[in-house]
């Protein structure tokens, strides 16, 4: 039972992470229709603003804060230079031109800083845990659960009180008619790109909190579960990508503790094959858009 | 006559000013740049270079033979590393250097065997390498093999008797903790299980939490993941009260391990060489300083000029730029002065014979535990995966 608890704990944690990630997919994907491949290398960028802000001796509050900062300037840069100049061209040329965007920043990073992972100094309290009702808890494990409460908050609020997120919202559900209504196009998808680099900083400042390093290709693993986890939840709905998140941290959780030894290697497949077997039965996800007509064929 | 005095002192003069026209051996570096084996391959290669340049100065390998490197980027990827291969052999290179993991190095196997060309992987330990990759293809590190039976008769010596070994099936060199099993077990450890991981798997926490749920907890954890797994990995364990000794190997020899703080504080693990005073990797690491401007933060520096003097002393045996004739010799060399340790392939299936250091960390940096050497009979057989 404790061990079941203990394992929930770090399920929660674990799709937290995910469900930031995929929702920074499914802001940017509600509104423009694009899967931003390039989300990955904001938290590489996020990732290496916190490794020199180690070196310069910043504290780690502070730097985390830049590196969020930095993940949401760099969100707005790159809609502005690549995606602005595409954005009424076909999803694929969309979707190539994100790829081509992390390619670009991959290579940028193994050039200009180094093709080498790089150390990460984080402060001794993210690797201690405390003891909460018998359950030995990790500090990194429940920064990780506040900050998702925290975001999904924020943003909850914002999507419904704040002037940008109903702006967005509109355009979610029908960009041509909440533009005839005077919403500005690109201060929304400046607006949205902005959301996704705060919630790519956010995982970001999580995810190098526990691997210690960064490297130009960090950003590719991450990208991947998001995108399963939004596709799971529902491509486009925020709602969803916040449920496929979790579902797929206890999908991969739950495998990796209660799955017999001998099975352990085929973890993945198998997990993969959950998420599959989900879709079958939901092939808009878990939570589908409303705006997504797909039907099951 | 002026004439001819004026032609035959011309002759005479150009034979002078232009020395017996230096041989070169062409040396084709397929390695990885970039990407995940970039943390290994790039510190081999900087140390080559600095070899290079070293032999170059005095005039080449036995005053003969000039050094050209061909360098190509393989990106990590198996595919690129045969390409970039097919490439060095058509630009008729005499030796080959591969990457430094086996998988990519045996992607190219096939290159490497039919154009008849010695290859050493620049610091891949699987001790299959070799075997599966017959002749022409040689290792320049201590095998996985012979490191876990350091490691693990250390850690019997030391008074622990029970383990917990955590591997990956993903690539030759993360296996490493299964020969600690059988020689742990061949020396009476009691191993209380084992785990799976992916290479590249962000969360270990619910292995973590598997292992703090022991009763008896091990004495040991063994693993040979290298970042970003290892910290991972490490951070999880003892976040979730993991106290027992954590054991690595050559794969976690990097600046990140030694950044880890407390965390990382009494890890123990096997690599190719330590730089005791006096010794020839200290001298090296003092070049190495004099050279890039910076410390040398690795022992994969100290590996690349191995690899580099272990080519000058076949080239320098076989009085030759012949492919086949550098081959034969490699296999027979004895007793190489490296950077890091006496390196012999002689009697080897050319997995070469090299020192074993043991190294712990301790405040943030290396402290020596010895250079045993592992008793012959427990060495387990390669295993092919």
């Amino acid at each position: 039972m404790e061990i079941l608890l203990q394992q929930t704990v770090n399920a929660i944690a674990l799709g937290g992470t995910y469900a930031l990630l995929a929702l920074g997919l499914a802001v940017v994907f509600s509104i423009m229709g694009l899967i931003n491949f390039a989300h990955g290398e904001l938290m590489t960028i996020a990732g290496y603003v916190l490794m020199y802000c180690g070196l310069a001796g910043v504290p780690f509050a502070i730097a985390a804060a830049l590196a969020v900062g930095a993940a949401m300037l760099a969100a707005v840069l790159m809609e502005i230079i690549a995606f602005r100049p595409v954005r009424n061209a076909s999803g694929a040329t969309m979707l190539v031109t994100s790829f081509a965007v992390s390619m670009v920043l991959q290579v940028l990073f193994q050039n200009l800083i180094a093709a080498r992972s790089q150390p990460v100094l984080l402060p001794q309290l993210l690797s201690d845990s405390v003891s909460i009702f018998g359950l030995v808890i990790g500090i990194n494990k429940i920064a990780a659960i506040i900050a998702t409460i925290v975001m999904l908050a924020f943003l909850d609020w914002f999507m419904r009180k704040q002037k940008h997120g109903i702006a967005m919202r509109a355009a979610a559900s029908d960009f041509a008619v909440a533009r005839l209504m005077g919403i500005r196009a690109n201060t929304v998808i400046s607006a949205a790109f902005a959301l996704s680099g705060l919630l790519a900083g956010v995982a970001a400042v999580l995810w190098v909190s526990q691997r210690a390093s960064v490297d130009p290709l960090m950003g590719f693993s991450p990208v991947l579960k998001a995108f399963i986890a939004a596709i799971l939840g529902g491509l486009g709905s925020l709602r969803g990508a916040v449920a496929g998140g979790f579902v797929l941290g206890f999908i991969e959780i739950y495998l990796a503790a209660f799955l017999p030894a001998s099975m352990q290697e085929f973890r993945e497949p198998i997990g993969l094959a959950i998420v599959v077997f989900v879709m079958l039965f939901r092939p808009n996800g878990l939570i589908p858009a409303a705006s997504l007509k797909a039907e099951k064929v | 006559m002026k004439k001819a005095l004026l032609f035959s002192s011309l002759i005479a003069l150009s034979a002078l000013s232009q020395p017996v026209l230096a041989e070169e051996l062409k040396i084709g570096l397929a390695t990885a740049q970039t990407g995940g084996l970039a943390p290994y391959d790039a510190p081999v290669i900087e140390g080559v270079h600095i070899a290079v340049d070293e032999i170059n100065a005095a005039g080449g390998i036995d005053g003969k033979f000039k050094i050209e490197l061909i360098d190509k980027d393989v990106r990590s990827d198996a595919a690129q590393t045969s390409i970039a291969t097919q490439e060095l052999v058509d630009q008729k290179v005499s030796v080959l250097v591969l990457p430094c993991d086996a998988d990519p190095a045996l992607a190219a196997i096939s290159i490497v065997a039919s154009a008849e060309i010695p290859a050493i992987s620049t610091c891949a330990s699987s001790p299959t390498l070799p075997l599966v990759g017959g002749d022409y293809m040689f290792a320049n590190f201590p095998g996985d093999n012979v490191q876990a039976t350091v490691s693990a008769e250390w850690a019997f010596k030391e008074g622990f008797k029970s383990a917990y070994i955590i591997y990956s099936p993903d690539a030759q060199y993360t296996t490493l903790p299964l020969y600690f099993k059988e020689v742990f077990d061949k020396l009476g450890g009691k191993i209380l299980g084992e785990d799976t991981y992916s290479i590249g798997q962000q969360d270990f926490s619910a292995i973590a939490t598997r292992i703090a749920a022991l009763d008896p907890q091990p004495e040991v954890i063994m693993t040979a993941a290298f970042e970003p797994d290892f910290p991972s990995l490490l951070k999880a364990l003892r976040a979730a009260g993991v106290k027992s000794q954590m054991i690595g190997s050559d794969g976690i020899d990097s600046p990140t391990t030694f950044s880890l703080g407390d965390v990382v504080e009494g890890t123990v693990f096997t690599t190719a060489g330590f730089a005791t005073p006096g010794s020839p990797m200290e001298a090296f690491n003092a070049k190495y300083k004099e050279v890039t401007g910076k410390a040398s933060e690795t022992v994969f520096n100290a590996v690349g000029y191995d690899l580099i003097k272990v080519i000058e002393a076949a080239v320098k045996k076989a009085g030759s730029t012949d492919p086949k004739a550098v081959r034969d010799a490699i296999a027979d060399l004895e007793d190489v002065q490296g950077a890091t340790s006496k390196i012999t392939y002689k009697g080897t299936n050319g997995m070469p014979v090299r020192q074993v250091s043991l190294v712990r960390v301790k405040g943030g940096d290396r402290e020596l535990i010895g250079q045993p050497s592992p008793t012959a009979d427990l060495v387990p057989a390669p295993r092919m995966q």
